[in-house]
């Protein structure tokens, strides 16, 4: 009882590092930690939670902005966003920051919560076969069945082709494809590519409030970095795969460092002036699901359940494995007592909150956490968003004395160490019996030692006695050690009787022996009152069976002695006694 | 003197063997006399009766009955199940019986093979063993202790049965009733015994509550449990009595409704406040259900109004004997000693008080008068505990010699047979210790020490296989026995390396 007590005690505990602020289990919010942020857009201190809803994939794609818990404004985003950041684009006063949103090719911008600017990525270069088809389509001299089957060929052998090329290549009937090719083949054929993932990095100055320029990731394995106020690229970086996190330190003018996690299952880190990418890369033995940095080490989680932490220059330092698969990872950094950990969001409706690779504290939620950023939320500094794979939302906030203790949770004392057991008082009774004790304690030894004396000589005689009459089930002979148990089995008026013989000895052998019966005739007839036992192996159960049968029908009963003897010796070796279950009759009722 | 008038006497005097003679004497010269031939039947009847509210033998087949509503209760609303319960010691401190309910501090039907919960166990349970279940309760032990049918009478049975009209005899309140327990406990016939209560009840348009009772009672019999409780409710509406609110409780333990008894005792309370065989049943009840602390306080309450209780002081003693309270229990049995208890148990329990109270002068001297007062079977209880007291001051030769007193008085002993294998171990006889275990935990597979014994040698043997079994075995029988669980642990631990 106190057992379990105590460990429910421990996980109450646990979670009483947090208090929980909201929570809205039908938010209806669909969206991911890419899309969540935090930030005072409109500069009165009171930060705001932003979110870009995916909607249901399809339409409903918007991005809505929390106050508190009250939502304050919606937009409505025209395709699928993958990354919401805020970064400060000017100078101006009040320093309120603009909302990136990425969306296919397109980088919204808001300001003031309304739509200020449209970004869109550089075009592609479109593969001149290609163009060149839709060219003679234009002109009609080739139709739409050849188009396919050019285009056809032009993808089985790997050509990246265009959106409406891929778009053509799967209509099936030919009416839809001829009304398709004559819709767009005016157009100028163009090539967009989709942004991966983004994120901010300051341009010249470190201030909290500096000028940022947002870095983006995209899906024709580039990395952008934009100007903030023109909207030029800056920088334009080559990667090997597409990357899908990013994480940016440092400012563009000076030094930076981008970390980008790729879908190659590769981690590569970008510097100013570098262009060798391959030096710095960390294989990771599985797919990334979520990347972070705290200072000089970056978080990995892996789908194959693992958290892992290499150095910036891509030593692995350790990996944990974790319970169920990662959802999500991100940083815990709670500025107000220096504390960094990472938060793992799990499968199995857990969040894990490491401190370097210690396990120090499980938060349980109600569903699989898909989305969570920790930051200042409203006024409060250490504020935990996150939104769960059923839609909800919940918010907690970290409690301001906390102290998450760099230990594994495993180690040290169990916790019914401190559990008080409950020892009974000592009675008044006892303390006068010990008075008792105390003044006659010389007359109480000696009448005990003389009892003592008595009470030897009687078991000692008792058990010779035994020994004589051999009523042990156990031999006490060391020439024939052997043990006896018997049982018997059955309602009546027949019984079945079972005598087991144990050699108990190492090494001897016993031989010549048999077994009989002492029984009243009057009452039972045995079947067989004479068992010769053969060869006794040392250590075996040997089992001899006998029929019984009652005689009686006056619900009587009485005890049977099973004797072992030894050919030639008239006092048996062992005995047992068994007294008889009353035979059940036939009584009509 | 009239012969009738010293029948009546010898009667009410409870001499029923006389005033059955001159009961016969009057029939042989009257046959027609109605007078003796009730008073013959009340006599016949007297000699054997048995109180039906405590004769509760439960058969092997009893197991198989459909009455009971919840196959799988949940915990602490079954006796079948007794859940963790308030107040009772772990398993380590008090033993258990073979049902997994500690050992109760008073022998009543049903306290000694407990329940087992499967047929198996009862199947299993050594029926050498002086608690053997009989096969049902129509037969078996009833037959033994209510009735006289068995023995021949030299001129014929007294009431030929099969020659009765029962519908004459039902509509004449004075002989039916006298008839009826005459057939109920005499002749142990429960099938006539109903028709005639039938009959008597629908003779008196269903308004005698004492015909109701009886139905009551040979539907118990029976095995009709809801007609047993209809017929009893509608007694209670007509009357409400002491014997009637029993019954009922009785009906409800049977149906494995322990609360719905425990609310029934407490209906019963409100109307006979005060009256101790109702609280006594509510204690059993709690008792029954591993709640210790209830029973304790319910067997207290009981003694507030009959401080002569001895099954109340009995258990009180045992609940404070196992709660480290031996001095306290000293002065519940010392009470008993008083009362005029004169056996050899109480004299067994005194001593182990007296030593674990630290009574030194009194405690051997306790164990002396309990083995000359002893008869096989608690003899060798009694050198069981004297082996314990021997263990207790070192002499392990004396232990020894009391352990295997013991097994002389009693084959099946399995607590002697695990401590003679833990005197062997330490002797280094491993092969002796190795068969001692075996043969207690083939014997009483609930106790979880030779299991655990003999997991701990097997291990050292490095007979891994056995002592992981053993260890299951250990926990199944005790599941929060710490050193069983270290060692599952550590076998999974080296099973999960190779």
């Amino acid at each position: 009882m106190s057992a379990t007590e105590t460990r429910s005690g421990s996980t109450e505990e646990k979670s009483d590092k947090w208090l929980d602020a909201y929570r809205d289990p039908v938010a209806s919010l669909y969206t991911f930690t890419q899309c969540i942020t935090l930030a005072d857009i409109q500069a009165d201190g009171d930060w705001k939670l932003i979110i870009a809803d995916l909607g249901t994939g399809m339409f409903n794609m918007k991005l809505k902005v929390y106050k508190g818990t009250n939502l304050m404004s919606e937009n409505t985003i025209i395709d699928l966003p993958t990354g919401v950041v805020t970064f400060y684009m000017d100078l101006n006063e009040p320093r309120t920051p603009a909302i990136a949103v990425a969306s296919g090719p397109y980088i919204y911008i808001y300001k003031n919560l309304r739509p200020y600017f449209k970004f869109t990525l550089p075009q592609i270069e479109v593969n001149a076969v290609e163009e060149d088809l839709w060219n003679q389509m234009k002109d009609s001299s080739i139709n739409v069945y050849v188009l396919r089957e050019m285009l056809e060929g032009m993808r089985a052998d790997g050509t990246q082709l265009t959106v409406r090329s891929l778009r053509f290549l799967q209509l099936q009937d030919g009416a839809d494809m001829v009304a398709f090719a004559e819709l767009y083949k005016h157009t100028p054929l163009k090539k967009q590519t989709v942004i991966t993932c983004l994120g901010t990095m300051k341009k010249s100055m470190a201030e909290e409030d500096a000028i940022s320029c947002l870095v983006i990731g995209t899906e024709s394995k580039y990395i952008y970095v934009l100007d903030p106020e023109a909207f030029t690229v800056l920088a334009t970086r080559p990667l090997p795969s597409v990357p899908v996190f990013l994480s940016v330190t440092g400012m563009f003018d000076v030094e930076y460092r981008i970390v980008a996690s790729c879908r190659n299952g590769c981690v590569y880190t970008l510097k100013r002036g570098t262009t060798d990418t391959d030096k710095s890369c960390i294989e990771l033995n599985s797919q990334p699901v979520g990347l972070e940095r705290i200072g000089k080490t970056i978080y990995v989680g892996c789908m194959d359940e693992t958290l892992q932490c290499f150095t910036s220059k891509g030593k692995k330092l350790w990996t944990v494995q974790v319970p169920a698969s990662i959802t999500t990872i991100e940083v815990l950094d709670y500025k107000n007592k220096g504390l960094k950990a990472v938060l793992v969001a799990l499968s199995n409706c857990e969040v894990h909150i490491y401190k370097e690779k210690y396990l120090v504290d499980i938060i349980k939620t109600d569903s699989v956490v898909t989305g969570m950023r920790f930051g200042r939320f409203g006024r409060e500094e250490g504020a935990l968003i996150m939104t769960t794979r059923g839609g909800g939302l919940i918010i907690k906030i970290l409690k301001r004395n906390v102290v998450f203790e760099e230990r594994d949770l495993i180690g040290g004392p169990p916790a019914a160490q401190n559990v008080k057991l409950n020892i009974p008082k000592k009675t008044k009774l006892f303390v006068d019996q010990t008075m008792r004790e105390r003044e006659n304690a010389v007359a109480m030894h000696r009448t005990f030692q003389r009892d003592l004396y008595l009470l030897r000589l009687r078991a000692a005689r008792e058990y010779a006695k035994a020994l004589d009459k051999s009523m042990n089930p156990i031999s006490s002979d060391p020439t024939e050690p052997l043990k006896l148990a018997a049982q018997v089995q059955g309602i009546g008026p027949v019984f079945k009787m079972t005598v087991n013989l144990q050699n108990t000895s190492l090494s001897q052998a016993s031989v010549n022996l048999l077994i009989t019966f002492d029984f009243d005739d009057k009452l039972y007839n045995f079947k067989k009152t004479y068992i010769p036992v053969p060869m006794l192996v040392p250590g075996l159960n040997y089992s001899f069976e006998t029929f019984i049968e009652c005689l009686s029908d006056k619900g009587v009963s009485d005890n049977v002695k099973v004797y072992v003897l030894k050919e030639g010796k008239s006092i048996p070796i062992i005995t047992g006694v068994i007294s008889m279950p009353v035979s059940e009759t036939l009584v009509v009722v | 003197m009239d012969p009738l008038f010293l029948a009546c006497s010898y009667f009410r005097r409870r001499k029923y063997q006389q005033c059955v003679d001159i009961c016969t004497q009057l029939l042989e010269k009257n046959p027609y006399d109605q007078a003796a031939w009730t008073l013959k039947t009340r006599a016949l009847t007297g000699q054997v009766y048995v109180d039906e509210v405590d004769v509760d033998e439960e058969g092997i087949a009893e197991m198989m009955d459909d009455n009971v509503i919840a196959n799988c209760a949940r915990p602490g609303t079954s006796l079948r199940l007794p859940g963790t319960g308030h107040g009772v010691p772990s398993q380590g401190v008090r033993p258990m019986s073979q049902s997994g309910r500690p050992l109760s501090g008073f022998v009543r039907p049903g306290t000694q093979g407990g329940r087992p919960g499967t047929m198996e166990q009862a199947i299993r349970t050594p029926r050498t063993a002086h608690t053997a279940r009989p096969v049902t309760s129509a037969s078996g032990r009833y037959v033994r202790l209510g009735t006289a049918s068995m023995l021949s009478t030299p001129d014929g049975p007294f009431i030929n049965l099969a020659r009765l009209n029962f519908s004459k005899y039902a509509t004449r309140p004075n002989l039916a009733k006298a008839l009826f327990e005459y057939i109920f406990h005499h002749e142990n016939d429960v099938r006539n015994a109903l028709e005639l209560a039938a009959l008597a009840t629908e003779a008196c348009q269903f308004k005698d509550w004492w015909w109701k009772v009886q139905l009551a009672k040979c539907y118990f019999r029976l095995g009709m449990y809801r007609d047993a409780e209809k017929q009893l409710k509608s007694a209670l509406k007509q009357q409400e009595m002491v014997d009637t609110f029993l019954y009922l409780c009785k009906v409800c333990v049977r149906l494995d409704q322990p609360l719905l008894a425990v609310e029934i005792y407490k209906q019963g309370l409100e109307k006979f406040p005060g009256e101790i065989t109702l609280l006594a049943g509510m204690a059993r009840i709690y008792e029954g259900m591993n709640n210790m602390d209830s029973a304790v306080s319910y067997y207290k309450d009981v003694l507030r109004f009959d401080n002569m209780h001895v099954e109340a002081i009995a258990c009180i003693a045992t609940h404070h004997f196992y709660t480290d309270q031996p001095e306290v229990a000293l002065k519940f049995y010392r009470r008993l000693l008083q009362m005029g208890v004169y056996n050899a148990e109480l004299f067994n329990n005194l001593g182990l008080c007296c030593f674990y109270a630290q009574q030194y002068d009194m405690t051997l001297n306790c164990f002396e008068r309990a083995l000359s007062l002893g008869e096989e079977q608690t003899l060798s209880d009694v050198w069981y505990n004297i082996g314990h007291v021997a263990l207790g001051i070192g002499d392990m030769t004396l232990a020894y010699q009391c352990f295997r007193l013991t097994l002389a008085n009693n084959n099946d002993h399995p607590e002697a047979y695990n401590n003679l294998g833990v005197l062997e171990l330490r002797k280094g006889h491993v092969d002796m210790a190795r068969a001692f275990f075996q043969a207690a935990y083939v014997i009483a597979p609930h106790m979880y020490e030779p299991h655990y014994n003999w997991a701990a040698l097997s291990d050292q043997l490095g007979d891994l296989q056995s002592s992981y079994n053993a260890a299951k075995r250990a926990v199944d029988a005790f599941p929060n026995h710490v050193d069983s669980k270290e060692l599952l642990k550590q076998l999974k631990h080296h099973f999960s390396l190779l």
